[in-house]
């Protein structure tokens, strides 16, 4: 069973997916800081993380996974945006944003479940 | 000749000649006087400006050339015929070299002679036409002058910058302005200035001196020269024609905009600060329903209505926060006039603290309220100081400990009120506490997890006071409490 990570500040959104997740068969752990989020990955060493753009500050995600890839945690990252494309904080995965692929908010279940399949299939052949 | 009558002076020993000319020239309508010698001549001749006067040569006392000086040195412009039966090559040089106009010889026909004053009378109107023109002229020189300077003073004195490129690209004219947004020590007129300027000016100029036909039209463009210098500045190109309407060059003006694009700018950042806030709930609220919908996900009716009452709850949220914006819109478009009535503090604070007794009974809580016996009465919109207090207090209960405590003074102080709301809740970080009044700042740290608000109630409190011309303190230690501090001008007029 795949463990999936999802790291965002508001708990009716990790709620929500990990509801998604959980009736796909995922397992799922949750935090709701940068912090913790962290810890969690840290110990429990996900096969994916679900990281949401915006917490604390408009680029704590950004500073998550950049610290995460530091650290040579290659886990897959999939990230949650809401308006910072429509703002012009208009991003791609680059080495500023080393994620795997985009989430926009709100979250569809097929589109979400859809994502995290693909990213974990194209991880395992990587592998 | 319906304007003045021409005044004629003769000047002549003979009687008859006098008395006959003067009522030859009387009867075509001349104002005429007459000297019997010369030194009545020059006098006359002298103390009064004579259109026409016509002088005997020889006269027994003084010569009538003499007087022809006398006169002509006094009055330049009076017209004089010198008459003689005399007539000699030499005189009439003579006399012609004294500014004498023309040359009568006696005797002479009555008609000859009034030909002869009409011909000087026509030749004074000519010479005081000419003199009239020249003096308008040079009044008019003097004034274009005036003119030119004064409108170069304004043009050198204004804050916008004024440069003037002819159609060659060199500098016709400039202000100290434009050098100074050029950020160009020096300029002659007539030094070449396009390399000098940024190539987005250039481009408008060239295009503009490039251009088949004059275009009758400014092109503006934005040069921002941040971060090198904190300054941005709008460069409208216009051409300049000549008097024909063929190109004559262009004049840029340099405005600086700074200040409006920082305005600009805070404006978008609160946009999309809005955005986020907007989005942020309705994302919830779309994911919760998304779940509840989608068949291929299960959940049981205990789930659906936890799902609902918290999609309930982000509604509120929202609905609060478009409530709040609306509030601190028409705080500044101040479209709702303000209704000043004398406020007892202490009735704010009782009716405010028993509407939010729901609240404070939630987490129990209990509330104290000290006020000072006999406090004046504040002159102020009821709404707003209820809103002020309102939304202090329920921050004091938000963010206060189940079985806290709130304590409410209200004191009197020289010319002012203060009111203090005082909580023992989580308090706040230093850090945290001097972003409190920004728009949407909610401090985030475990303690305040699960606490909602907009972000903006304390900005409507700092936006209340200051318009009373108050003032906010805030005083806290993280875990330990916040206090408010509020103080009110009294009105003691």
């Amino acid at each position: 069973m795949k463990l999936i990570a999802i790291i965002d500040d508001d708990p009716d959104i990790l709620d929500a997916s990990s509801l998604v997740l959980k009736s796909k068969g995922y397992s799922v752990i949750t935090a709701n800081n940068p912090n913790d989020g962290y810890k969690i990955v840290k110990e429990k060493k996900p096969d994916l993380i679900i990281l949401d753009v915006m917490m604390d500050e408009p680029d704590d995600g950004f500073f998550l996974a950049q610290k995460f890839r530091k650290e040579k945690i290659m886990t897959p990252i999939l990230m949650y945006t809401s308006v910072s494309k429509a703002i012009g904080l208009d991003f791609g995965k680059s080495e500023m944003v080393p994620v795997d692929d985009f989430v926009e908010k709100p979250i569809s279940p097929d589109e979400l479940v859809h994502k995290v399949e693909n990213l974990l299939h194209k991880f395992e052949e990587k592998r | 000749m319906e304007t003045k009558k021409a005044k004629i002076l003769i000047v002549d020993d003979e009687k008859g000649l006098r008395f006959g000319t003067q009522r030859l020239l009387e009867d075509e309508g001349y104002d005429v006087e007459t000297a019997e010698n010369g030194e009545q001549g020059i006098k006359l001749g002298t103390s009064n400006d004579f259109d026409v006067a016509v002088i005997d040569l020889k006269m027994p006392d003084i010569d009538g050339l003499d007087v022809l000086k006398e006169i002509k040195s006094s009055h330049p412009n009076t017209v004089c015929f010198i008459a003689t039966a005399y007539a000699s090559y030499d005189t009439a040089i003579q006399s012609t070299r004294l500014g004498a106009f023309g040359y009568i010889p006696k005797p002479f026909s009555p008609e000859e002679f009034i030909y002869q004053v009409e011909l000087g009378v026509k030749q004074r109107e000519l010479i005081l036409d000419t003199q009239r023109l020249k003096r308008e002229r040079e009044e008019s020189l003097l004034e274009i002058a005036n003119e030119k300077s004064r409108l170069n003073t304004i043009i050198k004195s204004i804050s916008d910058g004024v440069l003037v490129v002819n159609k060659v690209g060199e500098v016709a004219y400039f202000n100290y302005a434009a050098l100074k947004y050029l950020n160009i020590p020096e300029l002659k007129i007539g030094d070449e200035i396009l390399n000098s300027l940024p190539k987005k000016i250039v481009d408008l100029v060239n295009k503009i001196l490039e251009s088949e036909k004059i275009l009758l039209k400014t092109f503006s463009t934005q040069i921002d020269f941040q971060p090198v210098q904190e300054l941005v500045i709008e460069a409208a190109c216009t051409p300049v024609p000549h008097v024909d309407g063929s190109l004559a060059g262009v004049v840029i003006v340099l405005s600086n905009i700074t200040q409006f694009k920082k305005i600009e700018q805070i404006k978008s950042q609160f946009v999309s600060m809005v955005a986020h806030e907007l989005k942020t709930p309705l994302a919830a609220v779309q994911g919760f329903i998304n779940i509840m919908l989608d068949p291929s996900i299960r959940i049981d009716k205990e789930k659906e209505k936890d799902y609902l009452s918290r999609s309930v709850a982000r509604l509120k949220g929202l609905t609060d926060l478009v409530n709040d914006l609306l509030d601190i819109s028409r705080m500044e478009l101040q479209t709702k006039q303000r209704e000043i009535e004398d406020i007892d503090i202490r009735k704010v604070i009782q009716n405010t603290s028993q509407f939010l007794e729901i609240e404070l009974k939630k987490k129990e809580i209990s509330c104290e309220i000290n006020t000072e016996e006999n406090l004046p009465t504040i002159k102020a919109d009821l709404n707003e100081i209820t809103r002020l207090i309102t939304n202090l207090l329920s921050n004091a209960i938000k963010y206060n400990k189940e079985n806290g405590k709130i304590y409410i003074d209200a004191s009197v102080g020289k010319n002012y009120l203060s009111i203090k709301i005082k909580d023992t809740g989580v308090g706040m970080k230093p850090e945290e506490k001097a972003k409190l009044f920004n728009e949407f700042y909610r401090a985030k740290n475990e303690k305040t997890r699960g606490i909602s608000g907009t972000g903006l109630g304390l900005t409507i409190v700092k936006r209340i006071v200051d318009s009373y011309h108050g003032k906010i303190d805030v005083d806290s230690e993280y875990g330990m409490g916040t206090t408010f501090t509020i103080t009110l001008p009294i009105n003691t007029n």
